[in-house]
């Protein structure tokens, strides 16, 4: 007891709150950061389409751009393009993905654990990778159900054209245009109260009413969300419409800017024009999309008796069967004919004398492109990943615990990525390194590579961090306040490693968008500085099947892998509704 | 003649038996509730009746159709048996107004644009909700919504009512008001009501016959006052109110009383009337039996000293006494154990003194020792 007197109190210096200089400096930096990585490019996107010269030359504004955009009849085309595109995938995408959420999470339908899994595989499989393996069976001269169509007798006038508006239809089907909605909206049914649906049967309706009355009424807010989700992005596909519909001159929106912007002289003004429409319609659906995500939804969870499944009688097995060719459709199919393009001497002839072959993996892995693709894709996606963590947690702390003025600015920034198609950020990226002499000597570096991909999903990295710093209790870092730690100590001694698992999971998934999306980048890379997937579609597009297929595998096992290396984990990996 | 009869009704989850083959006949417009604390089956039991379970043996009859035999496999649908359900959560559909959700059963069995006004009306004044039709089912009070459950279970006059803890998530006053409204209810309606409840309150007050249940095994079905004062099981007995027991010797048997003595209380012994025997089997009671004599507190009165020939008192200790403004609470210590007694007046009694409590005999029934 005596020791206790005998100590001195230590004089406490640090301020209670970070002090106001200290703070409004920190939001400062975050909002200048923030701001001239994601507002910069795209107001340079508006003012550029009313210029005439091209990057790197003094400016002279006029209309031009925009009159010649606009009267060239391809530019509305692909506008109409990409709209046709959304309207009648979400028409098919939609109902589809409701009934199967409702299948996988309220019926008694088997292995619906395993099936769960099976569009979790699909929604983290590349696009590339489904895209490319729905080639290799759906090309019209060479894909293998075309050519076993032919020796089918009754069935040889039968044939499927991948290079089509239905072909792209199909491959955005199958890619992700159904595995989203059902990742999320299954846990959403699954959530919801089984006694409405109970009531109903009591009322005298059957299992089959009360899912068209009262089911699929009742979860139509998180329907309606998905579906603005889904609409946000429809000027953002692209991979699958460059693979499919370029060979055929078919443009959507994200292709023709590319187009436009890659001609030699490059039309980058009237890209710019092109871009600058859809920023204007985006200004307008952002404000919606911020409050569609961040309203909570009224379905209720009762927890008092285990959600009882709906008995579907006879139906059980055909609807087990229905979900299971889905999963084959959406995940074995591409998969395998991926594996099969990578080891067959030919893909798709099974009667040549020699059928296996590992000729091209030695080929690729002795090919300096592979090796340097693989190599850029790893420092890009790596630094993505990390500097995304750090910087996204800081944003998200700053938001969720202090008080500072300008938290709102910040937050509406971070809303921006997630709508802003990824070409038109890597068009803004491109004017601001090419047409600031200061930045000039970073293009053609990986630098500007992370920064786009670094973008891309700052909206769903920042929601998630959020959530989990709202999650955490206030008193672990009060009471570290409270014993004389200031704001940063506090930060990086308390609250980073209680997030580390959270910090682990959006590196992840930076990492996986980073190693997998190319429309950001396929106008900042140089050859020197392409990634693996880029990579891949210049093989694709140059007719290199084979060593493509093993390029897209190897994507495939930095994004799928990972992502299942993570889930073994206990990392919750996936994206959610709410 | 019953009207809902169970036979051998036996339900398992993952191996665990939730219902054990149980047997039960419910009285037409009988009020029956379902006793027991969470995990006893009795919920299983509802909803078997209502059809969302399908039981993995016997049979539920209702009149003199079947509605379920597992063992000659049939089934009708939860949507085809015609019974109201009011669920805990009350599982109002948001997305409709309170006049579409009432309205509904009646839409399913195909009423007209009028006749469905009128009933719907009807039944909303019936509950105390009229002139709400157009709110929407979120945005009322815990106590509306559980109106409008009710309203909706009854709009297409169900043959029987199930109500499945349907004022646990009512505040406690709410809860009050409910469950006298709700008794009422049934009476001017005079349907059949299946109630499960956890809590012993809206059993006792609300039923006609109670079932109580543990692990699946019905232990005793009984009207209020026989379950409370003729338990048949130590469960029962212990489930329902408190009680004292007495542990002791029997000294006496005779053609109406039987006569314990009571072990470390005071040298009195105590007569318990013959027909309060619990459990007279295996030659019970005998003289030189061990026994238990229970009391419920409220058959207990307190005084001061021991008034001379009166039977049936017991010596105890006042621990303490706490005003509560409408009564009095007395912790008394009797032998080795301890319980709270209730006086509407003040008594003249000091802490830490002596007390003698007189049992009344009616009150007293008499058990085999538990060992």
């Amino acid at each position: 007891m005596a020791k206790i007197e005998t100590l001195s109190p230590v004089p406490i210096t640090r301020s209670w709150l970070p002090r106001l200089n200290g703070g409004t400096a920190l939001m400062v930096a975050l909002i200048g950061v923030m701001g001239f990585i994601v507002i910069y490019p795209l107001v340079l996107i508006l003012i550029n389409s009313f210029n005439t010269a091209t990057i790197a030359e003094e400016p002279i504004y006029g209309l031009k751009a925009w009159r010649e955009a606009f009267s060239e009849y391809g530019i509305w085309r692909s506008l109409w393009n990409s709209v046709r595109i959304g309207i009648v995938l979400q028409v098919i995408a939609l109902p589809l993905g409701v009934f199967v959420s409702w299948l996988l999470a309220r019926t008694n339908i088997l292995c619906a654990n395993v099936f769960e899994f099976g569009f979790w595989i699909s929604f983290f499989l590349p696009n590339l990778a489904t895209t490319f393996g729905w080639m290799l069976m759906l090309d019209p001269s060479t894909g293998l159900i075309n050519s076993w169509l032919r020796q089918i007798p009754l069935l040889s006038g039968l044939n499927f054209d991948i290079y089509s508006f239905s072909g792209i239809i199909w491959v955005h089907l199958v890619s992700t245009g159904l595995s989203t909605k059902v990742m999320l909206m299954t846990p959403a049914f699954r959530r919801m109260d089984a006694s409405m649906e109970e009531a109903s049967r009591m009322s005298g309706a059957s299992a089959f009413t009360t899912l068209w009355r009262i089911t699929v009424p009742a979860m139509t807010p998180v329907i309606v969300v998905v579906f603005l989700l889904s609409v946000i992005r429809i000027f953002s596909s692209f991979e699958i419409e460059l693979l499919l519909g370029v060979p055929w001159s078919f443009y959507v929106y994200s292709t023709k800017i590319v187009d436009l912007a890659r001609q030699e002289p490059p039309l980058v003004n009237q890209a710019a024009a092109l871009g600058s429409i859809i920023l204007l319609f985006l200004a307008a659906f952002i404000p919606l999309q911020r409050k569609l995500i961040s309203r909570r939804q009224f379905t209720t969870v009762t927890g008092q008796f285990k959600p009882k499944l709906i008995d579907l009688g006879v139906w059980r097995y055909p609807a087990t069967v229905f979900v299971g060719l889905v999963i084959v459709i959406l995940d074995v199919v591409p998969l395998l004919s991926v594996l099969g393009g990578s080891f067959m001497t030919r893909f798709g002839f099974f009667n040549l004398p020699k059928t296996w072959t590992l000729e091209y993996w030695k080929m690729a892995l002795n090919d300096p492109r592979i090796l340097q693709g693989l190599h850029n894709t790893l420092i890009v996606a790596v630094s993505a990943g990390l500097v995304g963590a750090l910087l996204f947690s800081l944003i998200g702390y700053v938001l969720v615990r202090t008080k500072l003025p300008g938290r709102a600015v910040l937050d509406s920034i971070c809303w921006l990525p997630s709508a802003i198609p990824g070409v038109l950020s890597g068009l803004g990226l491109l004017w601001m390194f090419l047409g600031t002499p200061v930045f000039r000597p970073f293009y053609g570096t990986l630098a500007l590579l992370v920064i786009a991909q670094m973008l891309g999903g700052i909206t769903l990295s920042t929601q998630i961090l959020k959530a989990n710093f709202l999650q955490l209790g206030k008193e672990l870092e009060e009471s570290s306040r409270m014993s004389g730690a200031g704001f940063w100590r506090t930060y990086l001694r308390i609250v980073f490693p209680l997030m580390a698992q959270t910090m682990v999971m959006v590196s992840v998934i930076k990492f996986m968008f980073a190693a997998q999306h190319n429309s950001a980048i396929i106008l900042l890379a140089t050859s020197e500085t392409r990634t693996l997937s880029l990579l891949a579609l210049d093989q694709v597009a140059a007719g290199y099947r084979e060593v493509a297929s093993i390029t897209i595998i190897l994507v495939t096992l930095l994004t799928l892998g990972l992502a299942i290396v993570a889930r073994s984990f206990g990392l919750k990996v996936g994206i959610r509704a709410e | 003649m019953s009207f809902l009869r169970i036979q051998n009704l036996y339900k398992t989850f993952d191996r665990v038996v939730a219902v054990d083959r149980i047997n039960l006949e419910i009285k037409e417009r009988e009020f029956f509730t379902l006793l027991g604390s969470s995990g006893c089956g009795k919920t299983t039991t509802l909803r078997m009746v209502g059809g969302l379970e399908k039981p993995d043996g016997g049979e539920i009859h209702l009149g003199d159709q079947c509605l379920v035999s597992a063992e000659k496999n049939l089934f009708i649908k939860p949507e085809k048996r015609n019974m109201g359900m009011v669920f805990q959560s009350y599982a109002l559909w948001p997305h409709m107004t309170v006049f579409e959700n009432v309205a509904y059963p009646l839409k399913l069995r195909g009423a007209r644009g009028s006749e469905i006004r009128t009933k719907v009306a009807e039944v909303l004044g019936l509950v105390g909700l009229a002139g709400l039709e157009d709110r929407q089912a979120p945005a009322l009070s815990g106590g509306q919504q559980q109106r409008v459950a009710l309203a909706r279970a009854l709009v297409f006059s169900p043959k029987v009512l199930l109500l499945d803890e349907p004022l646990s998530n009512l505040d406690a006053q709410l809860r009050e008001e409910m469950r006298r409204e709700l008794k009422s209810l049934q009476q001017r309606v005079n349907v059949t009501v299946i109630f499960v409840t956890h809590d012993q309150i809206e059993a006792l007050s609300l039923s006609d016959r109670i079932a109580i249940m543990k692990f699946g095994v019905l232990e005793q079905v009984g009207t209020s006052e026989e379950v409370y004062y003729k338990p048949a099981t130590p469960f029962v007995r212990d489930f329902l109110g408190k009680t004292f027991l007495l542990p002791g010797k029997i000294t006496a048997v005779g053609e109406s009383q039987i006569c314990v003595d009571v072990e470390g209380v005071g040298t009195s012994s105590l007569n318990v009337e013959r027909n309060n025997v619990i459990a007279s089997n295996h030659g019970f009671p005998a003289v030189g039996r061990a026994a238990m004599v229970a009391i419920r507190p409220e058959k207990i009165s307190l005084s001061d000293r021991a008034s001379e020939g009166v039977g049936n008192v017991v010596e105890g200790t006042l621990q303490a006494i706490q005003f509560l403004g409408d009564r009095y609470e007395y912790a008394v210590t009797l032998g080795s154990e301890s319980r709270v007694i209730v006086s509407p007046e003040a008594q003249q009694l000091k802490p830490g003194g002596k007390v003698f409590l007189h049992l009344k005999p009616g009150g007293m029934t008499l058990w085999p020792s538990e060992s």
